[in-house]
């Protein structure tokens, strides 16, 4: 086959002239995609599952509304009625975006893999709103392919289902039933100010208590203070911490780092990791740099801020997404520009700012 | 098909007596144990209770045929007996040979005929028959709504979307019968759709489903838009995209899947 090809594309190379190779480029292209060139998406059990909800996927506040005000009966008619009209991009949008590039990087390197990041829709809306959310995928041209409308039904078993390596959803309940079943998991916030994000690469930010790691320090800060969170790290330095629920997410984003670096490409990888944590790098930052090491984990970039807030430097990262979990933490990114997503796990769930919420006034 | 159809008539569904109850495990009650079809059955129910609930002179209802085929004297009373003894509404029975199972579906205008074994499924399929694989519902003691699965890929089949199905290749008889399919699920499509429009978005009895297992996203959308065209507003909606398929459809938990004996065109196993 090649060999029919190559005189013509030599020949077109000959030529030179711009519109000519256009025309074949472009007949080539058109050839190519009657073939099923599409990329196929990755068998499940080898890539690496993102599931993300309609709402974080898509700008739906305006629907949202509707539903909230006028039910979902309307709800859907307006969905309906609007079917051709595309969405407007969501707060996970350019995250997804980014999945897609390091798809397209990895697929060059290793045509025949299915280790890849596998985008998955999961939603509870109901399946006639699917027309127009198909719809807005086809418009961004998203390589979407696989989704889940649950009619109202729970996510959770789909999820598994998939077996979901990340869950991105703007639904607090949802999202803490998946962290409860082991599902790595978190609610997305929309940044106050819109910041210019990579194209190129995957930016992926990670605080480090009870996100990477479980929240066992964190309480020692909140039940015995700084000092003794202090000595206790300072002792155990050489003991790793348990694990949190965004260690795997981090794990498999490690391992298709490794299929770059494999291929001599560690200074071009379309995927950087970065670590952000209040922790101080003299007293406490030891023991989660030796924890990472016994996991076999690498992160790029590790920042200890020893208390100071997390939004300046935040912002200088333009992370597609930051992980955290306290909301005083997300709150501080999301005001400086920063794609946060509050991950409800640990002890830090019952405080606000440092201070024990009353049980009827705690947020969900 | 017909030009002339009766969309206020029941909604007839066929069944076989080996389904309906268990003829294998021993037993010494006088009445048959109960099989595969029951908990299909209990949802049907209960779908036409909550219909006559609404409207007294409902029409639109389920009507179950039971066929049993090659049946002794003994095994046919049993199965009389069984059906009084748990209160189950059965039209009518037919005690008939294997040859004349298509007659006496198509006499008694059946939308469906239903089985759990899918080599059955598959033979009336090829006569000519409309037919789904029913499911055994995992928990017998939960009654959950009447769920129906029907295939994507064969509803939103189009011969312009034949590289949608990821570069698997579609003979011409095989194109030939998913085209068929489409034509003959269509009558049975409507009336659910009547039915379910009966209900509201929740708490409905009946749950209507699309699975697109192969198809594009496109693929999937075009059969929403297909059975929205024929008046059903599907409530969930399904694309896999080659993934395998049984854990999902262990989530969705099925009594009905009906696709037009498209999955036994391909190897499922080669999927997963």
């Amino acid at each position: 086959m090649s060999e029919i090809k190559a005189p013509e594309a030599a020949s077109a190379d000959r030529k030179a002239a711009p519109s000519e190779e256009k025309d074949w480029a472009a007949a080539k292209a058109h050839y190519e995609n009657l073939k099923s060139k599409k990329p196929r998406p990755p068998k499940p059990k080898y890539a690496v599952t993102i599931a993300v909800s309609s709402r974080t996927l898509f700008d739906l506040t305006a629907e949202r509304k509707i539903f909230e005000e006028e039910g979902v009966e309307k709800y859907v008619q307006h969905q309906q009625d609007n079917e051709n009209q595309p969405l407007s991009p969501g707060v996970a949008f350019p995250f997804v975006k980014a999945l897609m590039t390091v798809n397209e990087r990895l697929r060059e390197l290793y045509p025949e893999s299915e280790e890849l990041f596998d985008i998955v829709l999961m939603t509870n809306n109901h399946a006639q709103v699917g027309v127009r959310l198909m719809n807005s995928i086809n418009h961004y041209d998203l390589t979407i392919e696989r989704f889940c409308m649950t009619g109202g039904q729970s996510p959770i078993g789909y999820l598994k289902a998939y077996m979901t390596n990340l869950y991105l959803s703007r639904d607090s309940k949802k999202v803490g039933e998946a962290i409860e079943e082991g599902i790595a998991a978190a609610i997305m916030f929309k940044p106050d100010v819109e910041t210019k994000l990579s194209e190129t690469q995957l930016r992926v930010a990670f605080d480090g208590d009870a996100v990477l790691f479980s929240d066992e320090s964190e309480i020692i800060v909140k039940q015995h203070g700084l000092d003794t969170f202090f000595e206790h790290e300072k002792q155990y330095e050489n003991k790793p911490l348990a694990q949190g629920p965004l260690k795997c997410f981090l794990e498999a984003l490690g391992k298709l780092q490794k299929k770059f670096y494999a291929k001599n490409e560690r200074l071009n990888c379309p995927i950087r990791t970065f670590l952000v944590t209040a922790r101080s790098a003299a007293s406490s930052g030891a023991r989660v740099l030796k924890t990472l090491r016994s996991w076999g984990l690498e992160i790029d970039e590790a920042l200890f801020l020893a208390g100071a807030p997390k939004g300046p430097l935040l912002q200088k990262i333009r992370p597609h997404i930051f992980f955290d979990d306290q909301m005083f933490h997300i709150e501080g990114a999301k005001e400086m520009g920063t794609i946060a997503a509050h991950v409800p796990y640990g002890i830090g769930q019952k405080y606000n700012k440092g201070k024990l919420i009353e049980p009827e006034k705690q947020q969900n | 098909m017909e030009n002339k159809k009766n969309h206020s008539g029941p909604l007839m569904i066929a069944l076989q007596h080996d389904d309906l109850f268990d003829l294998n495990s021993v037993s010494t009650n006088t009445e048959l144990p109960k099989g595969r079809a029951f908990t299909f059955i209990k949802a049907v129910q209960t779908v036409n209770e909550r219909l006559v609930e609404q409207n007294k002179n409902e029409c639109l209802l389920f009507e179950v045929i039971l066929i049993a085929m090659e049946c002794t004297e003994d095994v046919k009373m049993k199965i009389v007996e069984s059906v009084k003894y748990y209160g189950l509404e059965i039209g009518k029975f037919y005690f008939c040979k294997k040859e004349e199972l298509k007659n006496t579906l198509q006499s008694n205008k059946v939308k469906l005929f239903l089985s759990t074994d899918r080599d059955d499924v598959q033979e009336a399929l090829r006569s000519g028959i409309s037919a789904a694989l029913l499911y055994d519902q995992a928990d017998h003691h939960v009654l959950n709504p009447l769920k129906v699965i029907l295939s994507g890929d064969v509803l939103g089949f189009s011969e312009d979307s034949l590289e949608s199905y990821l570069d698997f290749e579609l003979s011409e008889n095989q194109i030939e019968t998913v085209k068929a399919a489409k034509i003959c699920v269509k009558e049975f499509a409507v009336l659910i759709g009547q039915m379910r429009r009966r209900f509201g978005p929740d708490n409905s009895p009946i749950c209507t489903c699309v699975l697109t297992v192969w198809g594009s996203r496109n693929v999937c959308a075009s059969a929403l838009k297909t059975l929205r065209e024929w008046g059903l507003d599907v409530d969930e909606a399904f694309c896999l995209a080659g993934a395998p398929s049984n854990p999902i459809l262990s989530v969705v938990n099925p009594h009905i899947l009906w696709d037009g004996g498209f999955h036994n065109m391909r190897d499922l196993a080669a999927l997963s």
